[in-house]
């Protein structure tokens, strides 16, 4: 952590789905190279936390700010935020329609404007990063669960984003295929990329986390490094969470 | 019964003559409301404010209509209007209305049928909501929509005999017109007239059914 640049800023957002208040007064700020695992228990509001900060949910009160620049205003260009900020979701979400190598030059094409050439150089160095440069033309229908996940990885980076969000990106796949999806993200937190990631492997939040938010109910109910958080959580929601995530 | 009698050289020629008129007006009426419907569908889909709500409405009110009473309205109700509509358009006009209103619900639904995880992961990339839907929703959405959009055309196709109420000049009218001369052509002429709409209309389900079989 320490004194990184500040790039979102959380300030007592709300959200109501009508009745139902989903985020109460979140106040969280994450800094540049920072990765942020998020916990809680489900229905406690952390992917709804996450899909805040593209603008896939809009907030109800309070600002919410991605580089100085106020995401919930509606002047602010959302496609562009969006391109800085890459997206991993938990059931991949690749267009089953193109070949891997399509699925990810599609939006370096159309929105960065780059050549086809140069869209698919970066395209097949990303698939190298993720470890499956030699399913450049297959389908997503024809990859395993965890290779289309680090497909998904490698569209979100071949936008070059400094962000990268992950909503459980391992809580489809088969156990034996979350290893090789966690490693993927092991490696680009190390590289310093800003990451927010809702996960429920306490494995890879205690050992790439800088900070564990852990939620419940729709409060940030405790915000700590993880060898503080795992070792002696405050919150007694949090110690009993932990109990039952780690003694199952 | 005179199969001999019906089946002359000349009255197959006026038959053909009937189905080209036929086939005419059913593939101009086909683009049309395939042009139109889309149109509606994407706009209803995307629910662009105000527009959607009208073409809703518009949408409900004529796919609630009988056709045999839209193409009275356009041929004998517009000249009221002094909107004077010849035999053919008049046809063509009323079956683009109909059909348009019944494919923009079938699109509409193909569209609605594509997980709302490709929205958001097209949008989440930076692409527009044009974009996203030019390049991953449609796509994917028009491969599931060929067998009910061919559906849609083969009840187009069959639906333009309704306008032999109106005398238009096609397949069924040019039977009737056969037929009339003397009873014994009535089922000589009814049995090719509906051979001539299940040829064509049976090669088209076939060409659905590659088309559906290839996509998987």
């Amino acid at each position: 952590m320490g004194g990184g640049l500040i790039m979102i800023v959380f300030d007592r957002v709300n959200k109501y789905y009508g009745d139902f208040h989903v985020l109460k007064d979140i106040n969280l700020t994450i800094k540049k190279g920072e990765v942020v695992v998020v916990i809680g228990p489900s229905g406690s509001g952390k992917s709804t936390l996450l899909r805040c900060i593209n603008r896939l949910e809009t907030i109800s009160e309070g600002s919410l700010s991605i580089n100085g620049l106020n995401v919930a205003d509606k002047k602010t260009d959302i496609n562009k935020l969006r391109r800085n900020i890459g997206m991993v979701f938990q059931h991949f979400h690749l267009y089953p329609h193109k070949t891997v190598l399509e699925n990810i030059m599609l939006a370096p094409k159309k929105v960065l404007g780059q050549s086809v050439e140069e869209a698919k150089k970066i395209a097949l160095k990303y698939l190298d990063k993720v470890g499956i440069g030699d399913k450049a033309n297959s389908f997503p229908s024809q990859l395993s669960g965890g290779q289309q996940q680090r497909v998904a990885i490698a569209r979100g980076l071949a936008m070059g984003p400094e962000i990268m969000l992950f909503d459980e990106p391992t809580s489809a796949l088969d156990p034996e295929m979350i290893g090789e999806v966690l490693d993927v993200m092991k490696a680009l937190a190390h590289e310093g990329m800003t990451m927010v990631v809702v996960t429920h492997e306490m494995g890879f939040a205690r050992e790439v986390a800088d900070r564990i938010v852990f939620m419940d109910e729709g409060r940030v109910l405790e915000e700590a490094s993880p060898a503080e958080f795992y070792a002696n959580p405050r919150e007694e929601r949090a110690r009993l969470f932990l109990s039952r995530i780690l003694n199952h | 019964m005179d199969f001999a009698g019906a089946y002359t050289p000349d009255n197959l020629k006026f038959l053909l003559e009937g189905f080209w008129v036929t086939l005419q007006v059913a593939f101009i009426s086909i683009i049309l409301s395939f042009i139109i419907g889309g149109l509606v569908g994407i706009i209803r889909y995307a629910k662009v404010p105000v527009l959607s709500q009208i073409l809703a409405l518009i949408v409900e009110t004529v796919r609630n209509l009988p056709l045999l009473l839209i193409i009275f309205f356009t041929y004998f109700a517009l000249p009221e209007v002094r909107i004077k509509l010849e035999i053919i358009p008049a046809a063509i006009v009323a079956l683009t209305i109909f059909e348009s209103a019944m494919l923009s619900e079938v699109i509409r639904s193909g569209l609605k049928s594509i997980d709302k995880g490709q929205m958001e992961a097209a949008r989440s990339s930076g692409l527009s909501y044009t974009q996203a839907l030019i390049h991953i929703i449609l796509p994917q959405a028009l491969r599931r929509m060929v067998p009910p959009i061919v559906s849609q055309f083969i009840s187009l196709l069959k639906d333009t005999s309704l306008a032999v109420v109106i005398s238009l000049p096609e397949l069924t009218h040019h039977g009737q017109i056969i037929y009339g001369q003397s009873q014994k052509y009535l089922i000589p002429i009814l049995i090719l007239v509906a051979l001539m709409y299940f040829i064509v209309n049976y090669s088209l389900s076939l060409v659905a059914q590659r088309l559906e079989l290839k996509r998987t």
